[in-house]
């Protein structure tokens, strides 16, 4: 398990991304016969529907049929884990984007044009759209959850300061640049060849199964790779695979069901915005001694992964820092909304979002240098190392990468230059920051960190890999492709790489939660391991030694000798020797009182730190993002290259979310922003070509994890934040040292503009 | 007589096409007819770039290339072009583009790659110096989700230090060549498609139809059928119009046709006023203003079309050709919102913007994202100062009104005034009164108002040189 891996290769599909011969699942050669699904959906936000007439649609060219609740012969449901997100509605309406029907056509833009010619009596009613109005009228998708810690009346007490205030950070759209889609292919005896844009199969599966009231076995569901997911399809492609299912079981005919990216936009959900309200009591040097916060997410109509997601926000309240007294009162708002979903970081931003502005606060407050704050209240080794959910804190490494990236980045002489420059400039001011990462690894549902592998070796000696992990970009399959190649000693180019199948590996997890190499690799070990001890058991008996042995190069030493691995396999097929093993695994070590949230949710915690400096342009509002400087921790990494790309990428669409991705919804509960052209995320033009990304040379995962690396999926993506704090400080300049707490998320030009005095 | 067929070159295939849909997009056609599904669909509205390729055309027996996005561009409009998709440009060993793209670890999730390639195989086709500027130019229409760009960059950069193998564009030349350009009409039930070389002739045969749409960059008029799926009955496609696509420098005004694409009037844009071709910079995409017109911009006629007001500050006058020919001041052409004087039977030929050597033009653009995005608030400011008095002053802005509309109390205020803060201060006053902008995604009523007072106060710091733009 903790071998080097040294070789640093690139992607295993960049070859075929640069020369479009990448299959995604609209890039499938279509089946005979195949039909095109499109969903009509409600317009409006709440009320009921008093008729629908259907006529134009099923007249309109090329329709075959419309499906709706009524064709449905198990649950209207494909909820994850609780239920209420509904396939179709025939009566209530609840938010804008539900899905009432779906037209069945011959080609996908005469199904679109046949679905716009729905005409629906509506009785429309008035819709709850914002967190506040939700809170106010007590509007729960699940019971608020409370945690503790300490004596907050006691820590109030022994603060010389108290700060009050509120915080927003709004939501964010996953924009894959593949949008959802589906394809179900009926096969004999009723069962169902399914290929989705997931990352999920096995509840893609399970969810089928419920909707046509079959046995999980009928379906069958592939993913090769999707074009991205970043948590938008880790529950929300379930709806899409659903409807294609349902039309192919009914038609008998293959149905695909590609969304249009402004119906993707209206259909799924998107990043929970957030709303805190905190309190906060430090002494004069900046410790903080007590917080209380209530923090209340938009979670739309249903509860999806929301539960597990504010979770995830109350477990990195803290970020880095240790908060000895705290009280979080979180609240799940059901509004009239499209039902928010995962998405990278999953509440972990948030929660950061949160801390590192209440930091800034106190910084600004006490007019002392914000990082300074922030290292009197990082965790420490041996005291002040329990979270406030009761894990204690083993790996702790944040004060060396935060230190390192201070001096690296030439930060305490930029942050000096940058004074200078705002003395000297009326209207352009700059800003810094640097904020830490702290980010726990593990599903917080502990019965999801498990892993299953299935290791085939064919007789001439290649390998074939499965597992249940999806590829979505953050390349997964390379990283275990050579967890694959270094564990048989095999030159990477022997393992071949699959689509996950539903019929190679059952029951597995989505992709998500960062851990999905952890999990997937040391299920691949496993298997791996059961073969080579029955190739090892055979190379005793059949070459009569007890010596060790090394598989290496392509070849198997063993005394003083060296055969070929693939002489081994093929000597070994001839002597009935199983050359196939599925393998497992589950996470130890953790567990969780899901009612106080105490307990050990994460096997371990990932670092780093991110510099940003910024200017702003004090009449406008406009602003760029002049430099940023990295230090992240993967552990001991299975590829650098890979995980470079997760870091950088990540940081950018953290900066996106905080900075030009606006999710704007119009007071009727209508989503305004619903295509590129109104909804902006990053451009090349965001990034700065000042950017740099340095892994933590001193990355080692104390727990047993492949490679001792370390998750990269997420963490990165809360790197960003100091961006966010670093156009506060702009702000904070341009003020002339008055606070700048007003600025809410995203900092869009007319936001930071607002936030000015 | 026209031909009721349209030849163009699929890679270095000659295809000729006459029974399809006349609203087909290039990426469908690729898609569906061709299998060739390494163009993506991302959005389905020339946004995302994911369905990049690069369009190579004879000009003076040389090939000059051009990127677009196929997903909002007819098929019929390739007409005598050659359409070069990612799957071609690998030649027994992949296009420096890609082998660099690949090193520098350019794609993630691999669903932009192909759009990305194709501008970046733009670029190279065009010898594009990689500067920080350039690239961010050249990339500004293609969107990627995973990779924050940095690898994309540092792919460009590298690029031309990889060895291309040279391969004989003689071929395409000759297939190219023989493809006559004499005018076109498709008919495919009951809608057509026409093509035409010359003014006449698309006069003549425009005047005979009431329901006819104009076509050019096809970034309105596309998502009629993307967006809204409306069936288009009658296209015009002017852009291989020779009467509709030039630049002249003419007695000190600059003659546009209509339907030129924005990147063939910069050149020349770029040597009398160079901050209205800066502002082109940031409109729309690279794909877009390879293809998009101001004669597309005027036509369409958006509040928030960003040429409009600058045209206007210029004093710019339009030539409408129908039964007879009218020329129009560009401001007295805005009725209400999206309505103009054009008449169903009209088009607009030509646009001409007057060269002012004394005056100080400014094309002031807020919008939420930097590249490819619509403004919430634009001005463009065009003023004579002598001795530090404003001798002459037009102020137009967009994104306050339902059309681009002149300040007309701020810009009187102004006139013959000392240039300095206490009257921008004043005129601040006087242009929070003149508009009532609305409340939308892109911005609020209340920032669009102090933008437009803002900007005023950013042309004084201009002038006194004190740095006050970011970009």
């Amino acid at each position: 398990m903790d071998k080097i891996f040294t070789k640093n290769i690139e992607h295993e599909s960049a070859v075929k991304h640069v020369t479009g011969k990448a299959i995604y699942t609209d890039d499938i050669s279509e089946p005979k016969n195949l039909l095109h699904a499109v969903i009509g959906y409600s317009n409006c936000s709440k009320g009921v529907i008093k008729k629908i007439d259907y006529k134009d649609v099923l007249s309109s060219e090329g329709v075959v049929d419309i499906i709706t609740e009524k064709d449905i012969e198990g649950i209207n449901d494909v909820g994850p884990i609780f239920k209420g997100d509904k396939i179709f509605t025939s009566k209530n309406i609840e938010y804008y984007g539900q899905p009432i029907f779906a037209v069945i056509a011959k080609t996908n833009n005469l199904a679109k044009k046949a679905a716009l010619k729905v005409k629906i009596d509506l009785k429309i009613s008035k819709p709850i759209v914002s967190i506040e109005e939700a809170l106010k009228k007590k509007s729960f998708v699940l019971k608020p959850k409370h945690l503790t810690r300490g004596n907050i009346k006691y820590g109030f007490k022994k603060s010389n300061n108290i700060l009050k205030g509120k915080l927003y950070s709004g939501g964010q759209d996953h924009f894959y640049l593949e949008g959802q889609i589906a394809m179900t292919i009926p096969q004999e005896d009723n069962n169902f060849l399914v290929y989705s844009s997931t990352q999920h199969p096995s509840e893609t599966q399970q969810i089928i199964g419920k909707v046509l009231k079959q046995n999980y076995n009928s379906i069958h569901v592939i993913v090769r790779r999707i074009g991205g997911g970043f948590g938008g399809k880790e529950t929300q492609s379930f709806l899409f695979a659903a409807i294609t299912s349902i039309a192919a079981k009914k038609l008998s005919k293959p149905v695909k069901l590609r969304v249009d990216r402004d119906d993707d936009m209206i259909m799924t959900g998107k990043r929970h915005d957030f709303l805190f309200d905190y309190e906060v009591g430090f002494n004069n040097s900046g410790e903080i001694l007590a917080l209380k916060i209530m923090m209340a997410s938009r979670c739309g109509i249903s509860p999806d992964l929301s539960g597990a997601i504010n979770d995830r926000a109350i477990y990195h309240i803290d970020n880095a820092y240790f908060l000895p007294n705290i009280e979080i009162n979180s609240y799940r708002c059901k509004t009239n909304t499209v039902s928010n979903t995962a998405f990278r970081g999953f509440g972990g931003p948030q929660g950061m979002f949160c801390i590192e502005n209440i930091i800034e606060n106190i910084a600004q407050k006490l007019n002392r240098e914000a990082s300074e704050i922030r290292k009197i209240n990082f965790y420490k080794d041996k005291i002040k190392n329990t979270t406030h959910y009761g894990m204690r804190i083993t790996d702790n490494v944040i004060e060396d990468i935060f230190n390192k990236l201070i001096k690296k980045s030439n930060y305490k002489k930029r942050r000096a230059e940058i004074n200078n420059f705002n003395k000297k400039n009326k209207v352009l001011k700059k800003g810094i920051a640097i904020t830490p990462v702290k980010f726990g690894i593990s599903f917080t549902t502990t019965h999801l960190n498990q892993g299953g592998a299935l290791v085939h070796i064919y007789t001439d000696g290649s390998i074939h890999l499965n597992h249940g992990g999806i590829e979505m970009g953050q390349g997964l399959m390379t990283k275990l492709a050579l967890v694959a190649s270094n564990e048989f000693g095999l030159y990477y180019e022997n393992i071949k790489i699959s689509s996950t199948d539903t019929e190679k590996v059952p029951n597995t997890s989505a992709s998500a939660a960062s851990a999905t190499t952890d999990i997937n690799g040391a299920a691949i070990v496993n298997a791996i391991n059961n073969i080579k001890s029955g190739l090892n058991e055979f190379i005793y008996d059949y070459f009569k030694t007890n010596s060790k042995i090394k598989y290496e190069n392509n070849f198997v030493y063993f005394d003083k000798r060296k055969i070929s691995f693939k002489e081994l396999i093929n000597t070994a097929y001839l002597n009935r020797i199983p050359l196939s093993s599925s393998g497992f695994y589950k996470t130890d070590k953790i567990n969780v009182n899901t009612k106080t949230l105490q307990g050990r949710p994460f096997l371990y915690f990932t670092y780093g730190a991110a510099v940003t400096e910024v200017i702003i342009d004090k009449l406008t509002g406009e602003n760029k993002i002049l430099q940023v400087d990295i230090i992240h921790d993967v552990g001991n990494s299975i590829n650098k290259r890979i995980d470079k790309g997760q870091i950088e990428g990540g940081y950018i669409q953290g900066l996106g979310w905080l900075t030009t991705e606006e999710v704007s919804w119009k007071s009727n509960g209508v989503l305004a922003t619903h295509s590129p052209s109104t909804y902006k995320i990053p451009t090349a033009g965001e990034t700065p070509f000042k950017f740099n990304v340095e892994i933590y040379d001193h990355g080692f995962n104390k727990e047993k994890v492949i490679n001792r690396s370390k998750a990269v999926g997420e963490p990165p993506f809360m790197l960003a934040i100091s961006s966010f704090i670093a156009l506060k400080d702009a702000v904070y300049n341009a003020n002339k040292g008055k606070n700048s707490e007003n600025l809410i998320a995203p900092a869009t030009a007319e936001n930071i503009l607002k936030s000015l005095h | 007589m026209s031909r009721a067929h349209v030849d163009f070159l699929l890679n270095e295939e000659k295809i000729s096409i006459k029974d399809l849909d006349t609203n087909i997009t290039v990426l469908n056609y690729l898609r569906n007819n061709h299998e060739l599904t390494g163009t993506k669909e991302g959005c389905a509205s020339g946004d995302c770039g994911a369905c990049t390729a690069v369009v190579g055309e004879l000009k003076e027996n040389k090939i000059s290339y051009k990127s677009i996005n196929t997903c909002i561009t007819f098929l019929y409009s390739l007409h005598g072009k050659q359409l070069i998709t990612v799957e071609h440009i690998q030649k027994n060993k992949l296009h420096p583009v890609q082998q660099s793209m690949i090193d520098s670890d350019g794609s993630q999730c691999g669903f932009c790659t192909p759009g990305i390639i194709m501008s970046m195989y733009n670029m190279y086709k065009n010898k594009i110096k990689p500067t920080e500027e350039n690239i961010d130019k050249f990339l500004s229409g293609n969107l990627c989700r995973c990779t924050g760009y940095l690898p994309i960059k540092n792919a460009i950069k590298n690029m031309y230090s990889y060895k291309s193998n040279k391969f004989s564009k003689s071929k395409v030349i000759r297939l190219l060549k023989s493809i006559k350009k004499t005018d076109i009409v498709i008919k495919k039930n009951d809608s057509k498609f026409f093509i035409h070389y010359n003014l006449n002739s698309l006069i003549k045969d425009y005047q005979k139809i009431s329901n006819g749409h104009l076509l050019v960059g096809g970034t309105d008029l596309a998502l009629e059928v993307t967006k809204k799926r409306k069936d288009l009955k009658n296209i015009f496609y002017l852009g291989s119009n020779k009467d509709l696509n030039y630049v002249k420098n003419k007695n000190n005004n600059l003659h546009i046709g209509s339907a030129t694409p924005i990147n063939d009037i910069l050149p020349i844009l770029e040597n009398i006023y160079p901050t209205f071709a800066k502002m082109f910079e940031r409109y729309g995409s690279e794909q877009i203003r390879n293809t998009a017109s101001l004669g597309g911009n005027i036509g369409s006629a958006s509040p928030i079309g960003d040429s409009l007001p600058v045209l206007i500050a210029l004093n710019s006058k339009i030539v409408i050709q129908g039964k007879v020919k009218k020329t129009l001041l560009l401001d007295n052409y805005f009725l209400s919102y999206r309505k103009t004087k054009l008449k169903h039977n009209e088009i607009i030929k030509e646009i001409i913007i007057p060269i002012y050597k004394k005056n100080i033009l400014k094309c002031y653009k807020i919008s939420k994202r930097i590249d490819d995005d619509i403004s919430s608030v634009f001005m463009a400011i065009n003023a004579r100062i002598e001795k530090n008095i404003i001798k002459e002053i037009k102020i137009v802005c967009g994104g306050l009104a339902e059309t681009p509309k002149i300040a007309k109390k701020a810009q009187k205020f102004l006139l013959n005034k000392i240039f300095n803060e206490e009257n921008i201060n004043e005129a601040k006053k006087i242009i929070k009164k003149e508009f009532d902008p609305i409340d939308d995604m892109r911005a609020s009523k209340n920032y669009r108002t102090k933008i437009s007072q803002n900007l005023l106060e950013r042309f004084l710091y201009e002038n006194n040189k004190i740095k006050s733009t970011l970009y």
